[in-house]
């Protein structure tokens, strides 16, 4: 990413918006998880979430800086077909919704995928999914933590390490705090902050400049983003389809709530949750189709939705995108960190290191595994272009493809497929992920999660047609709780 | 195959009318989870 020459916000005034919010951010997170006394609470939210906050968490966690941001550049890259194949990442929360339900029928005292996978598949392929896991987590709290400190830089000028240590802090801050409780109440406010900030910006660009002119000007300069037949457009949308599915399927952020939400609701939740994010990178993304019209010349594709923007509304739209980019950094960073440190307390400290911890223990581990988390991602993302594979934002994403695709088929056999075969489940991930990677260095970045998870269902699928090995649902549930009686 | 300029205006405008009702939709869900005691 390169930024402009010219922010677009005075640093004074961004840093008064950075205070003020990081504040706000704190002051809620230490409310809303002061009656927390146990691992379950500070983990788990209670396990009894509403369908409010469930569904504003599932889609805030969702619109991470990628999506306001990348939803222009997409839209000013591929046209039509980049905005409409951005929002069919909704698909990957709505294609969750059942599994949410069945996760929960299965291990209503679950806490972990990694609970999951060890009891369904056993102590091997836990150990292989963690590994995955967790790589993919990491990678996606540093290119998260870089996103901050580029686009605060971008935006308003503020130095690159300064503003990512300010974000980075300050969920680290509210997480540790409150729990998941913490990160779902501030969710529901940063998905309204989010979406209203996003209409209201769309709204005032339909206004002022119109469809019209919108159409004709891009017909007589790019009439080819108008074109409904653009290959490299129809590409990306699969390829982004697959990568979300993906995503969403193994990682603790979507496990964890699965969980965390009350009876019933998970699967409604997704479902509408899925439904109500379908549009918004359509509404982020078509301002940037109104360049040509509003003769704006965009020195860097990443930053058209901020400088639309400001070309429209002035100083009001820029503070505007800068609450709103804070609101979708903030609204992911804080579940990512909140998830993988209740992997790493549940699957590597109690799973590896204490399996006797009590709950007191679980509870005291999973705040100092925040803090390590947090400073871990500081460090990886100060060095930011000087490690080998951190180069940049896109690149690490991409890199992360081909072990999250080779987990989708893990995941739905092992919760679907009663003969699966537990060892054919870690083949599928350590395969798939291997010649996934082979093909991002051989092939090029763009095959990395189609070639990881088409190798994954091969194994899946050939493993457990060779070797079926039946496997007693009830387990599930009758395992989980006999531990947590252990451990109580 | 170039999109329309009423196709275009009708993705936009229904895409932008469902995401500014989503708040309005989201703090109704609040309020009555918070009235029925089933925040969380």
């Amino acid at each position: 990413m390169t930024g402009l020459d010219d922010p677009i916000l005075p640093t004074s005034i961004a840093w008064g918006l950075l205070i003020a919010f990081s504040i706000l951010w704190v002051a809620l997170g230490w409310w809303l998880g002061r009656h927390n006394k146990t691992a379950e609470d500070h983990m788990l939210a209670g396990r009894n979430v509403g369908l409010a906050l469930a569904t504003a968490t599932a889609m805030a966690t969702w619109v991470t800086a990628n999506t306001t941001m990348t939803a222009p550049q997409l839209a000013l890259q591929l046209g039509v077909w980049g905005m409409l194949g951005y929002s069919l990442g909704a698909l990957g929360l709505v294609l969750f919704a059942p599994l949410a339900r069945r996760i929960r029928e299965l291990m209503p005292r679950g806490f972990t995928s990694g609970d999951f996978i060890r009891l369904r598949f056993g102590t091997f392929t836990w150990r292989v999914f963690l590994l995955v896991s967790l790589i993919y987590a990491f990678g996606w709290l540093v290119s998260m933590a870089m996103a901050g400190g580029v686009l605060i830089n971008a935006l308003a000028g503020i130095d690159y390490r300064v503003g990512m240590t300010v974000i980075l802090a300050v969920c680290v801050i509210y997480t540790l705090l409150g729990g998941l409780r913490a990160v779902i109440g501030t969710d529901f406010i940063q998905t309204i902050i989010i979406i209203a900030g996003a209409a209201f910006i769309a709204w005032l660009t339909i206004d002022k400049v119109g469809f019209e002119a919108i159409h004709f000007n891009l017909m007589e300069e790019r009439p080819e983003l108008l074109s409904l037949l653009f290959p490299a457009a129809i590409m990306f949308l699969f390829n982004n389809l697959l990568f979300g599915v993906g995503e969403i399927f193994h990682s603790n952020v979507w496990w964890s709530r699965a969980f965390a939400f009350g009876r019933n609701v998970g699967f409604r939740a997704y479902l509408l949750g899925g439904l109500l994010w379908l549009p918004i990178p359509i509404v982020a993304g078509f301002i940037a189709l109104a360049t040509p019209a509003l003769g704006i010349n965009v020195p860097a594709a990443d930053m058209v939705g901020p400088l639309v923007a400001a070309e429209v509304l002035g100083l009001t739209g820029a503070i505007v995108v800068f609450i709103v980019v804070f609101a979708a950094l903030a609204s992911s960073l804080d579940s990512l960190l909140a998830a993988t440190s209740d992997l790493v307390t549940r699957d590597i400290y109690r799973g590896h290191i204490r399996p006797q911890a009590s709950e007191q223990n679980q509870f005291r581990a999973t705040k100092v595994i925040v803090v390590l988390l947090g400073l871990l991602t500081w460090l990886a993302a100060s060095y930011r272009g000087e490690l080998p594979i951190i180069g940049s934002l896109a690149e690490l994403l991409y890199f992360t493809g081909a072990f999250v695709a080779s987990a989708i088929w893990p995941i739905v056999a092992g919760l679907y497929w009663r003969r699966a075969n537990p060892h054919g489940a870690a083949w599928s991930m350590i395969l798939g992920s291997g010649i996934g990677l082979a093909s991002y260095f051989l092939i090029g970045f763009y095959v990395a999660a189609l070639v990881g998870a088409a190798v994954s269902l091969a194994v899946m699928v050939l493993s457990t047609w060779l070797a079926p090995r039946p496997f007693d649902w009830d387990r599930l549930s009758r395992d989980a709780t006999a531990e947590e009686v252990r451990t109580a | 195959m170039i999109i329309s300029t009423t196709a275009l205006s009708v993705i936009v405008v229904v895409a932008t009318l469902v995401a500014t009702l989503t708040p309005i939709l989201l703090l109704a869900m609040f309020i009555r989870d918070w009235k029925k005691g089933r925040l969380w």
